[in-house]
């Protein structure tokens, strides 16, 4: 069902798709959100007030074109706007989590024909590693969470998609000389 | 996305193009989706790229978070029952509401509270918090206990502020190992008859998003699955409040139904059709065919089916205490001139045949 009617039948009230919004986004809000500052408890406690929030809204709540996306970038602004109460937080790049969206290659890839294949993965990860908080996040939305460009702009807060395409980009060429070198 | 027409174009990509590509990668998530033609199609023709769509396709597929943390069981229960239980006169003994700024916000909210009484009891509720102090007194865990009756057996419970529940057949009830002093809450799916001893705290009924509060009183509710929800009042005084924030308060021999499209209807009801089962008396009053499977089926756990003419309408009535199931068939089958067959736990009603 397209998330325009998703989202109209949830704002008429159905309790059904209350349910369904839930279930479906939960987990993959908190793996999400637990990358701004590694604070399971603050990450529940954010996702609690944001169906806390639409829920009362209902009935006044605008049109949204992906729920997801919707979803993830007011999980992101509630935490942000928590970290920054609390000091933690003065610029989205700047995050004190050490490991926010830390992301690799899950060891049991196979990498076709590449004649070593630990080692390739290795440069790659180690790529990865060094790229901007920014940009694995963009990654990650887009190939882990599946979003298109423009949810990824919905949830950095892009005003345009263009936005979101240059920061994959970017990740991706330096990607790519890995790939070269070897 | 004229790119998705464009065959030619892909001939020109490398690595970093495939990976950047939407469809490719909609394709590379979904192999067996919509897309799985064209690019089966693609590599067969284009052999030399075989080996930069597989090695992006794998990137695409295994790359994710190092350590993707999980919300637990526990958490998302407790998150999705306060999310729910917010609006109503909530209970905050949460162990995950213990912040402060969590109580800051209720306050909040609750100042653009519709009514005045809402208003009143998050207030009452917050003075309760501020002067319990969470941080020096930490709200023990509630344990929650449930009894659940399937399709033929009724049961009573007595609960530990002398309060006694009757449950009905396909219900279930939950309620804490001990009531904390402040509010009693109890949740109920399926029908149940309440008396409530009077003890000065609320007791609270709830049933998906709708509230019942009383303070001592006997009254019936029921809220089937995909049913209308129903409260009818014996004695004393109920608050109902639904989902949309409606709220009726009923005064005895009153009963609200609350139909499925959010509607509202008051009027006066039969005691004996509506709160007799906890007396173990079935009653039927001018039951249609559905009514009837379902009230059999019900009480005596029993599966049911009709084999009859379609256009056929009954209206049976009729009172049976304490009855058996062959005893009440008996009764049906002469007022309807119909046939019936007991077989186990199958029922089988037919037109009679002449």
């Amino acid at each position: 069902m397209p998330d325009e009617l998703v989202w109209a039948s949830f704002n008429k009230g159905n309790e059904a798709t209350f349910n369904f919004l839930y279930k479906s986004f939960a987990a993959s809000l908190f793996a999400f959100g637990y990358q701004f500052c590694g604070d399971a408890h603050l990450v529940e406690d954010c996702i609690q007030n944001l169906f806390i929030y639409i829920r009362k809204r209902r009935g006044h709540l605008g049109e949204v074109h992906s729920i997801k996306s919707y979803l993830f970038k007011s999980l992101r602004c509630e935490i942000t706007k928590r970290l920054k109460e609390r000091g933690l937080l003065v610029d989205a790049d700047q995050m004190q989590y050490a490991e926010a969206f830390s992301i690799a290659l899950s060891p049991e890839t196979i990498l076709i024909e590449s004649e070593s294949r630990e080692r390739t993965q290795e440069k790659v990860n180690q790529a990865l590693s060094q790229l901007t908080v920014r940009q694995r996040q963009a990654l990650q939305l887009l190939y882990e969470e599946e979003m298109s460009y423009s949810q990824i702009s919905e949830v950095m807060g892009f005003t345009e998609v263009k936005s979101a395409r240059k920061l994959v980009y970017r990740a991706l060429s330096s990607l790519k000389e890995i790939f070269l070198k070897k | 996305m004229d790119k998705e027409f464009n065959i030619l174009k892909y001939s020109d990509y490398d690595l970093d193009d495939f990976l950047a590509d939407e469809f490719f990668i909609s394709w590379a998530k979904n192999p067996d989706g919509k897309e799985g033609h064209f690019w089966g199609k693609w590599i067969a023709e284009n052999p030399d790229h075989r080996e930069t769509v597989m090695v992006a396709a794998s990137i695409i597929r295994s790359l994710g978070l190092e350590k993707r943390p999980t919300l637990s069981d526990k958490a998302y229960l407790e998150i999705f029952e306060n999310v729910l239980r917010y609006e109503s006169f909530s209970e905050p003994t949460h162990p995950l509401t213990k912040e402060k700024n969590a109580w800051l916000k209720w306050f909040k909210f609750h100042k653009v509270a519709a009514t005045l009484l809402f208003a009143f009891c998050a207030w009452a509720v917050i003075q309760v918090y501020i002067n319990d102090s969470p941080e020096e007194l930490p709200a023990p865990p509630v344990q929650w206990n449930v009894r659940e009756n399937s399709a033929g057996f009724r049961s009573s419970l007595k609960l530990n502020d002398g309060s006694i529940i009757t449950l009905n057949s396909n219900s279930k009830l939950t309620f804490p190992e001990q009531f904390s002093d402040t509010l009693r809450l109890v949740k109920l799916e399926g029908e149940a008859f309440f008396d409530i001893k009077e003890n000065g705290s609320p007791f609270i009924v709830e049933l998906g998003g709708t509230n019942v509060e009383v303070l001592g009183t006997t009254f019936n509710v029921r809220y089937p699955m995909n049913g209308e929800l129903s409260v009818a009042l014996v004695s004393g005084k109920v608050k109902v409040k639904d989902e949309s924030g409606n709220q009726v308060i009923l005064k005895p021999s009153e009963m609200l139904k609350i139909h499925q499209n959010g509607e509202l209807s008051l009027t006066s009801f039969d005691p004996m059709e509506v709160v007799g089962w906890k007396d173990k008396l079935l009653v039927f009053r001018k039951s249609g065919k559905q009514e009837i499977i379902q009230k059999i089926s019900s009480w005596y756990g029993v599966t049911v089916t009709c084999e009859c003419q379609k256009q056929e309408s009954w209206a049976y009535t009729g009172e049976y205490q304490d009855e058996s199931l062959p005893n009440v068939l008996e009764g049906i089958k002469r007022a309807l001139d119909i046939d019936y067959e007991i077989s186990g736990k199958q029922v089988t009603l037919s037109t009679r045949k002449r």
